[in-house]
């Protein structure tokens, strides 16, 4: 497991070997791949592929009986022994490692009870150990990046899917993460709230956020991702530059999982 | 423990009544519950209205005193009524009570665009309901059926506080008799658990069969 | 038949002496069993087998056996053992018993409900498994559990009126203390009737109350 790439800058997140067993169905097989420092990486496929739960594994939101990952340069979740065997870590590690990996959710999963503003400052306060009015200072400056400046003490039950999508990004930003992951963040949003998310992720993509995104927009693949990596029954069939992945796919099965695509609707 | 053999024929006496009540009010709830749902969810307002406040006063008031109110009013009655009977007519009212809420809300959950698809196509209510509706809201209402139908069980312990000779009345004439409370009042216990555990049992296999998914 | 309303009337006092004892044993029973409730879920939910298992045996138990046998258990049951308990006493914790089980099974619905979603996005944060559940579940569960709550408690209020079976001066038994010397039944338990309405309607409103003033903004 190297630490270098070839391209210079050091490797983020690495998945080895990665396989899941849902009873006797297997659901990952053997995975590898990797994730730069300041790469944004799209995950591409169709449903049952096994993206989602590539993804969640990297935070151990998901189990899995094989394989190791790690994340800036920690092992996260399982280490292997000098004998070879896997143990699972001590959740209070798992837990820290997770604090240093922001995720956004399909659903967004804000915290209803909590204002928008708690929302993102929660972390901060709970797990960073600030005190409430750090935690809050550093809310409110996310809440005017992602565009929400105005709406710190409304509650998510009042904000449309596009808003509420946002300060869930917001809220993973306050913890400072090395890296994000999105969970097809814009699959559960009505289409004229789609651009007010993707907007969002691309400038954080310029400012240069490690990111692995899986996702079904195509044209902000095409668009905006440094790898794309394409997934079918539960392996990386093909990945790279989303130049080459588009215009001139490899894999027979990439091929057709794009023509299905571009085909759609028809008139 | 030998307190229990020479009274086990009359525990075993106790145990028919209790059954006897509790099939018979059951059978009369569930008759009540059909037609107070029934008013509940299609009768215009003043029926509805009596049929609400009845039920009202039935989440309010103790079956104990219903059955006491009972007891003590049945000399005044104009007729003939065994105490048996007057059992099962309050207790059966009682839970009749509970039952109208199970039927109306079984009815109620299934989805409006039912109703809907019925009557796009010309359907008259009665027929929507008897056709589509019925046949997914006898889904919805058999776990809490059954669950209702526990409580009957339980209710008719409180005969025994009017002298009807259930299982309960029975226990406590033994242990008078015994002295002995936890041989027969276990044994008592041990007899509705029975009844009761294997009607949850049947609850929760209905209740996974009742959903679509599984 | 008449109704004598005026008899009706003089019977409320002598029916409000029991008053004082039903709530003596209704609120107590109300707060104790939504507290045993807690350790019972608990058990319910535990990882551990044995623990589970206990717990559930109980609640089967306590759930399909009536609250009277219950009661005679331990009233006629502590006599025998040689430290006779007050009908009262023994009433109150068979009100205990019974309903820390439903209240613990209500709990356990209240949790499961809370989207284990929400769950997870507060383990994604970083917080640890009980801070997520302190901080996220449990919040939204509270909301949740205090209309089932609320009812439970109603049913509590009207159990109150089996201890007269075991000679605790309560509504019902000052009621049937009345009935047994007059003819004017009906006069009496409709007044009867009427406290227990009274007092379900109260409770009912207040938790009602409660319940609104938790909302969660929406």
């Amino acid at each position: 497991m190297s630490t270098e790439g070839l391209t210079g800058s050091p490797v983020e997140i690495e998945v080895c070997g990665l396989s899941k067993w849902f009873g006797s169905h297997q659901v990952l097989k053997k995975v590898s791949t990797d994730v730069r420092h300041g790469e944004a990486v799209v995950v591409i496929g169709p449903s049952g592929s096994g993206k989602t739960t590539l993804l969640r594994c990297i935070n151990l939101l998901e189990e899995y009986q094989e394989g190791l990952i790690s994340i800036g340069g920690q092992p996260m979740g399982y280490v292997v022994g000098a004998d070879g065997k896997r143990t699972r870590r001590p959740e209070r590690d798992i837990a820290a490692m997770r604090a240093q990996v922001g995720m956004v959710f399909q659903s967004f999963n804000l915290f209803p009870h909590m204002s928008v503003l708690r929302n993102v400052a929660l972390g901060p306060a709970r797990i960073r150990g600030m005190r409430r009015d750090e935690a809050e200072v550093i809310g409110r400056r996310l809440l005017d990046r992602v565009g929400l400046g105005s709406k710190v003490d409304a509650y998510p039950g009042q904000l449309s899917g596009g808003q509420q999508q946002r300060v869930a990004i917001a809220r993973a930003l306050a913890m400072e993460p090395k890296a994000m992951l999105f969970d097809e963040v814009t699959s559960a949003l009505d289409p004229e709230l789609v651009g007010e998310v993707l907007d969002v992720m691309r400038q954080l993509m310029q400012d240069g956020m490690t990111m692995v995104i899986v996702t079904h927009e195509m044209a902000f693949a095409r668009a905006f991702a440094g790898k794309v990596v394409f997934m079918a029954d539960g392996e990386i069939v093909e990945s790279g530059s989303p130049e080459v992945m588009f215009e001139n796919p490899q894999s027979p099965r990439l091929q057709s999982f794009l023509k299905r695509f571009r085909q759609g609707y028809r008139i | 423990m030998d307190a229990l053999l020479p009274s086990l024929p009359l525990l075993t006496k106790g145990v028919v009544t209790t059954l006897y009540l509790s099939v018979a009010s059951t059978a009369l709830a569930t008759s009540l519950g059909i037609i107070f749902a029934t008013i509940q969810l299609f009768a215009w307002r003043p029926l509805k209205w009596i049929v609400e406040s009845y039920l009202y006063i039935v989440r309010g008031v103790p079956l104990l005193v219903l059955l006491f109110a009972m007891y003590y009013a049945l000399p005044y009655a104009g007729v003939q009524v065994e105490p048996v009977v007057g059992g099962i007519v309050v207790i059966g009212a009682y839970f009749g009570a509970f039952m109208t809420e199970v039927f109306r809300g079984a009815v109620l959950a299934v989805p409006k665009g039912q109703w809907e698809a019925g009557r796009a196509i010309g359907m008259r209510t009665p027929r929507i309901l008897l056709d589509v509706v019925l046949v997914q809201a006898l889904r919805v209402a058999g776990a809490p059926y059954i669950n209702t139908t526990i409580m009957v069980v339980k209710g008719t312990s409180l005969v025994a506080v009017i002298g009807l000779a259930d299982v309960t009345f029975v226990g406590r004439q033994i242990v008078e008799r015994t002295l002995a409370p936890f041989e027969v009042f276990g044994a008592v216990a041990f007899v509705y658990f029975v009844i009761c555990y294997a009607l949850s049992r049947l609850g929760r296999h209905v209740e996974k069969k009742a959903s679509y998914v599984h | 038949m008449s109704f004598d309303i005026g008899f009706m009337l003089r019977s409320v006092p002598i029916l409000a002496e029991g008053l004082t004892t039903t709530l003596a044993l209704a609120l107590p029973a109300i707060l104790l069993a939504a507290a045993w409730g807690v350790p019972i879920v608990v058990a319910l939910m535990s990882k551990r087998r044995l623990l589970r298992a206990m717990a559930q045996a109980y609640v089967e138990v306590v759930r399909n056996t009536p609250v009277l046998v219950q009661m005679f258990f331990i009233f006629f049951g502590s006599g025998v053992l040689g430290f006779p308990l007050s009908g009262f006493v023994a009433g109150l914790i068979a009100l205990v018993l019974q309903n820390g089980a439903y209240a613990a099974e209500i709990y356990r619905a209240g949790i499961q409900a809370v989207s284990h979603r929400q769950a997870e996005a507060g383990l994604a944060l970083g917080l640890m498994p009980f801070a997520a559940f302190r901080i996220v579940v449990l919040p939204q569960a509270l909301r949740k559990v205090i209309p089932p709550l609320s009812n439970q408690g109603v049913l509590i209020i009207k159990d109150t009126s089996l201890v007269a079976t075991i000679s605790v001066a309560e509504l019902t038994f000052q009621a049937r203390l009345l009935a047994d010397r007059t003819a004017a039944v009906f006069e009496i338990f409709f007044a009867l009737a009427l406290f227990y309405i009274a007092l379900t309607m109260f409770f009912s409103l207040v938790m009602r109350l409660a319940e609104v003033r938790l909302r969660i903004r929406q």
